[in-house]
């Protein structure tokens, strides 16, 4: 971990020269001679993940019990290989849509002994720097690198969420009259301030998520990247006026995997290779 | 971080205590306080932020994003006129340093997120950080438009151009009637450096 810190301050402190006027790229220089290097701070997240991975929950479970060293599986049952080109999906087992927090969760309670009721358990696991969500995210992820994004939409449920997801990809609402599809559709190229618009649905980003993120210094997962755009830009913490205006959706709610979906779908094809790198 | 969130409860909870009947309000505020506090939980403050979504807002939610449907557009423009206020004191403020400060010079302490033109539009040619969304506002004292126009521009932009992505930022309460009268004071005077 400690190493993890110092080196990106170290390439942050490079960094800084960026000139102003220039839109901001998604990877700039310093962040590819890292790649190029070998020296990818998002991969300290897998590694923390695959050890979480093995350790026993609680009841003595660990993920690894029911699909094997390194998620291979056990009987060729439960193979993670591939899994997370499949999500968000439909989980029978908990009767819902689950992208990979929510699928995580739901293992840890259902099977290895973690209470949902516990407080201190659920503050670690919704903790961006906790041991559980983001480590295990980034690792399970991880091992369907190279595959093909495949999300189909089968389940009545998946093709409900799906559409929930369109709709709210172009919702208009809150102070800002935004949408996610105003930033991330009709203005995908532009610059807000020095900043430059993606494009989520047309770029097939989702390949690329869970991603490492230079300028927090941390691991993302696209729950956290849907919730952190709704926060900073669809709508606002302050109250302007009397309306209540949107702040982040909660997590593991059916808002946040809908976009998920939305956008994943529109992903399918891309081949998976994460840990991503931004800036 | 703190300090906004428990603003906000306490806004949540006015409008609540506002809606309980009377009898109910007399009795042990406190009490009372924690347990509305206990019952919005966020996933219903969620929807219902979602739910104030207003009838412009939808009719421009189509995935064309910029041309409301349901609504013609001149009758959404009429409409979106109507909620224009004007301040007291006329659409060109006293205020030019308060204006320019909203604006949003980065430099001049303008990062108050409430009128950030400076995030779509340039201006200033001294300001580098500015985004490419709207037209640059360079010499637009210059351009002979009246201020009126402005004032109805920043008000609510859609009672110009419907569904545009400028925010309706007078019709929100993100700014003052008259805050942003100095704000087209700033923009229409022939010393801004807008207009240099
Ligand atoms: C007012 C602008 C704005 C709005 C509205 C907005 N975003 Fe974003 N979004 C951004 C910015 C800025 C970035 C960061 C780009 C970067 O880091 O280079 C971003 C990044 C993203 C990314 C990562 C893109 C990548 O290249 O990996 C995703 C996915 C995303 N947003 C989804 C959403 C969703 C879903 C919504 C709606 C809930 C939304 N955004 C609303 C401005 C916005
Ligand atoms: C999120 C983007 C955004 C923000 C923030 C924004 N604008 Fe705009 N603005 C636009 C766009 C886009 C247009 C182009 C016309 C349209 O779509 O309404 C525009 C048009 C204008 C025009 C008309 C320009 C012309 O050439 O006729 C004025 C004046 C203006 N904006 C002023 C402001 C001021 C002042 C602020 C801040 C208080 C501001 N804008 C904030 C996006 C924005």
């Amino acid at each position: 971990m400690r190493k993890r810190v110092l080196l990106t301050s170290a390439v942050l402190a490079g960094g800084a020269f960026l000139t102003a006027a220039v839109a901001q790229e998604q990877l700039p220089t310093h962040l590819k001679e890292l790649l190029e290097l070998g020296m990818h701070p998002g991969h300290a997240y897998v590694d923390e993940g695959r050890e979480m991975f093995h350790t026993p929950g609680p009841n003595g479970k660990s993920c690894a019990t029911c699909h094997g060293q390194d998620g291979a599986g056990v009987n060729g049952r439960l193979n993670l290989q591939g899994a997370y080109a499949k999500m968000p999906r439909y989980y029978k087992d908990i009767d819902r849509v689950a992208d990979i927090d929510t699928r995580i969760l739901a293992c840890m309670t259902k099977y290895m002994g973690y209470d949902k009721k516990d407080k201190k358990f659920m503050k670690q696991f919704k903790k961006w720097s906790g041991p559980y969500r983001v480590p295990l995210a980034s690792y399970v992820a991880s091992l369907s690198n190279g595959m093909k994004i495949d999300v189909k939409l089968d389940d009545p449920q998946e093709k409900e969420l799906y559409k929930m997801g369109e709709k709210l990809w172009y919702m208009r609402v809150g102070a800002r009259d935004f949408s996610c599809g105003i930033c991330h559709t009709v203005l995908a190229g532009k610059r807000i301030r020095l900043q430059g618009l993606p494009d989520p649905v047309k770029n097939k980003v989702y390949a690329h998520w869970p991603a490492y993120r230079f300028g927090s210094d941390r691991m993302w997962t696209m729950e956290d990247r849907v919730r952190s755009c709704f926060k900073a830009y669809l709508l606002y913490t302050k109250q302007w006026s009397k309306k209540d205006w949107v702040k982040k959706p909660p997590p593991f709610s059916d808002w946040v995997i809908a976009l998920e979906l939305y956008m994943k779908h529109a992903a399918n094809g891309a081949i998976i290779e994460v840990p991503g790198l931004l800036r | 971080m703190k300090k906004i969130v428990l603003a906000g409860a306490f806004v949540g909870l006015g409008l609540l205590v506002a809606c309980q009947p009377a009898a109910q309000k007399a009795e042990a505020p406190k009490a009372e306080k924690k347990a509305e506090k206990k019952k919005l939980s966020s996933k219903e403050k969620f929807k219902i932020a979602l739910a104030n979504q207003d009838k412009w807002q939808k009719a421009c939610s189509n995935p064309t994003q910029l041309v409301p449907e349901g609504i013609d557009i001149e009758t959404f423009k009429k409409e979106m006129l109507a909620t224009v206020k004007f301040p007291e004191g006329g659409v060109v403020g006293k205020n030019i340093a308060r204006g320019e400060k909203l604006f949003g010079d980065p430099k001049k302490g303008g990062k108050s997120r409430r009128g950030n033109c400076y995030a779509c539009h340039c201006g200033d040619p001294k300001i580098i950080a500015c985004g490419n969304i709207g037209p640059s506002l360079r010499g637009y004292g210059k351009r002979g438009i009246d201020p009126k126009e402005t004032y109805i521009r920043i008000y609510n932009s859609w009672a110009q151009n419907p569904c545009s992505v400028m925010p309706r930022l007078g019709y929100h309460g993100v700014l003052k009637p008259e805050e942003i009268a100095d704000i087209v004071a700033y923009m229409h005077d022939p010393n801004s450096p807008l207009n240099k």
